[in-house]
């Protein structure tokens, strides 16, 4: 049924204002200072990798639940080009394990801590977290470009290294997905998987 | 657009190429405009859903029509005459797509039923700690069933582990795979073993009327295999035949007896215990013997040198002249006669 019409408020008759610079240097000095600066652009913030860093580095340190919420990848993209990079120092030049290694086993932990968690978790905080736990990795190939790993004390540093990963990742894990109690069932699986890249390293 | 649409498909109910013409504009002229052509190629699938919903029109308009109308027009179009317009390929490319929506949604409720194995991973450590031990003593009371956790945390975790061990073995051997990759081998190896041999003795069990699930079955495998994992990882770093053996007996045979154990106590009658019990305890106890001698040469020769695994990693060796046929020394050197 025709209703009262209501007057037309819109503004389709009035041509818009477009936009005239006074000049020319106005125009860009405006649009210059309003941008963000590049790397708040590219979502890299230094201070919270740092934060990470330190995480991983101090085993006992208690982990904060929420840095994990924000995805980042710069660090571990940084941390497995390192790894990669001592390795070829070591004379193997071992790329592409590194990339399937950690693309499989970033994909195996997404699918068991999707399981094994009350909240679901995403795979960009799996691949965040597992990457900048490789980190202490970095430092046995390191030292294997000096020493070999093969004698007893290579097994011991080996070792030690891979509780190292699998504790802080373990730990990063439990405080963001809230599972008390279940460290030693995550960290365990981190230790084969950081086990894996050990084995590159050592032979 | 749908003017032209109209009147494409009137044209191709009512001749072939003729109805081809009647969508050119202005009669004679060269141009033409594609937004008034009606496409009858039909097999572009951005196209496909708003074909669908002009198949849904035409659909609509045809039942209105009548049934008979429908009839001589559906025969017409089964038999393919009208195909050449497209029509067929336009019916065809639509039910492609029908099909390959139904597909992928399926295909995606499937994936996401990967929530129904989320009970089996629901464990704490304590719980995982027993199992593990447990599943080394052999159980005395086979009268009545045996209690077996259907749980999967501990199983793919002692798989994995038995990966890495064999990795760890095959690497420190210098076993060379020709045919594939060490991990792929290793893998495949220990995901095939527990996988098959727990799908194979279900079937087995199945036949002999035995009470057993295969959640429980693959529990019970996979933990079976804690007992090889031990024996390897000491007999892979210890290389020592008679410790092999000893272990190979005593651990492999303990964990076999606690999985026969369970099964005897599941199964009723003889003849059907035996045949159940026998088939698990050859394959696992051989499964064992395989895994030590296939991925871990021991070559004696190592043993005996002194250098073994502090071996320097570059070695100068003397370089050898190329040995070349004696045809070709000769002919050189009668060359080289012929010059002086």
């Amino acid at each position: 049924m025709m209703q009262q019409q209501q007057p037309y408020t819109g503004q389709i008759y009035q041509p818009t204002q477009t936009y005239t610079p006074t000049s020319a240097q106005s125009f860009y000095g405006s649009n210059f200072e309003d941008e963000p600066p590049l790397l708040e652009e590219l979502g890299i913030n230094f201070d919270h990798i740092w934060q990470k860093t330190l995480t991983v580095l101090h085993p006992l340190k208690v982990a904060d639940g929420s840095i994990m919420n924000e995805t980042d990848l710069a660090g571990p993209m940084v941390f497995c080009l390192a790894f990669g990079a001592t390795l070829l120092l070591a004379g193997k030049i071992q790329f592409g394990y590194v990339y399937g290694i950690s693309a499989i086993g970033c994909l195996g932990m997404f699918c068991l801590l999707n399981l094994m968690s009350m909240t679901g978790v995403s795979f960009g905080c799996i691949a965040s977290v597992l990457g900048y736990c490789l980190l202490p990795m970095i430092l046995l190939s390191t030292f294997a470009i000096v020493f070999s790993l093969q004698g007893m004390m290579g097994i011991i540093l080996t070792a030690g290294i891979i509780g190292w990963c699998s504790f802080s990742a373990s730990k990063i894990f439990i405080s963001a997905l809230a599972m008390e109690g279940q460290q030693l069932l995550v960290a365990y699986p981190c230790a084969l998987l950081y086990g894996v890249f050990a084995l590159i390293s050592v032979f | 657009m749908a003017a032209a649409a109209s009147g494409g498909r009137g044209g191709g109910t009512a001749a072939d190429w003729g109805g081809f013409e009647d969508n050119m504009q202005g009669g004679g002229s060269a141009v033409i405009d594609m937004e008034n052509m009606d496409d009858t190629s039909g097999s572009s699938f951005e196209d496909m859903g708003e074909m669908h919903q002009r198949m849904k029109e035409e659909e609509e308009e045809e039942e209105a029509e009548g049934e008979a109308g429908a009839a001589e027009e559906e025969d017409g179009e089964f038999l393919g005459m009208k195909g050449l317009r497209g029509q067929l390929g336009r019916q065809v490319a639509d039910q492609m797509w029908q099909v390959g929506k139904r597909q992928a949604s399926r295909a995606f409720s499937l994936y996401a039923n990967i929530d129904i194995l989320r009970p089996y991973f629901d464990v704490e450590p304590i719980q995982v700690r027993a199992r593990l031990l447990e599943s080394m003593i052999p159980v005395k009371m086979i009268n009545f069933p045996q209690k077996i956790a259907g749980e999967l945390y501990g199983p793919l975790m002692l798989v994995f582990t038995l990966v890495a061990i064999l990795l760890h073995g095959m690497k420190t051997s210098d076993t060379i795979i020709r045919e594939g990759t060490l991990m792929g081998t290793a893998i495949g190896t220990c995901f095939g073993y527990w996988l098959g041999v727990s799908s194979f003795i279900y079937f087995l069990a199945y036949l002999c009327n035995a009470q057993i699930t295969m959640v429980q079955m693959l529990s019970l495998l996979g933990y079976g295999l804690f007992g090889h994992c031990i024996t390897l990882f000491v007999t892979y770093n210890i290389h020592f035949h008679s410790l092999f053996y000893i272990f190979w007996l005593g651990v492999g045979g303990l964990s076999t007896l606690r999985m026969v154990a369970v099964l005897v106590s599941r199964t009723v009658g003889h003849t059907q215990r035996l045949i159940l019990c026998g088939t698990l305890a050859a394959l696992h106890m051989l499964f064992l013997l395989y895994l030590h001698f296939a991925y871990h040469k021991v070559v004696e020769g190592i043993l005996d040198t002194l250098e073994g695994p502090n071996m320097p990693p570059f070695q100068r060796v003397a370089r050898d002249i190329p040995v070349v046929s004696n045809a070709v020394l000769n002919t050189t050197a009668k060359a080289i006669a012929l010059t002086l």
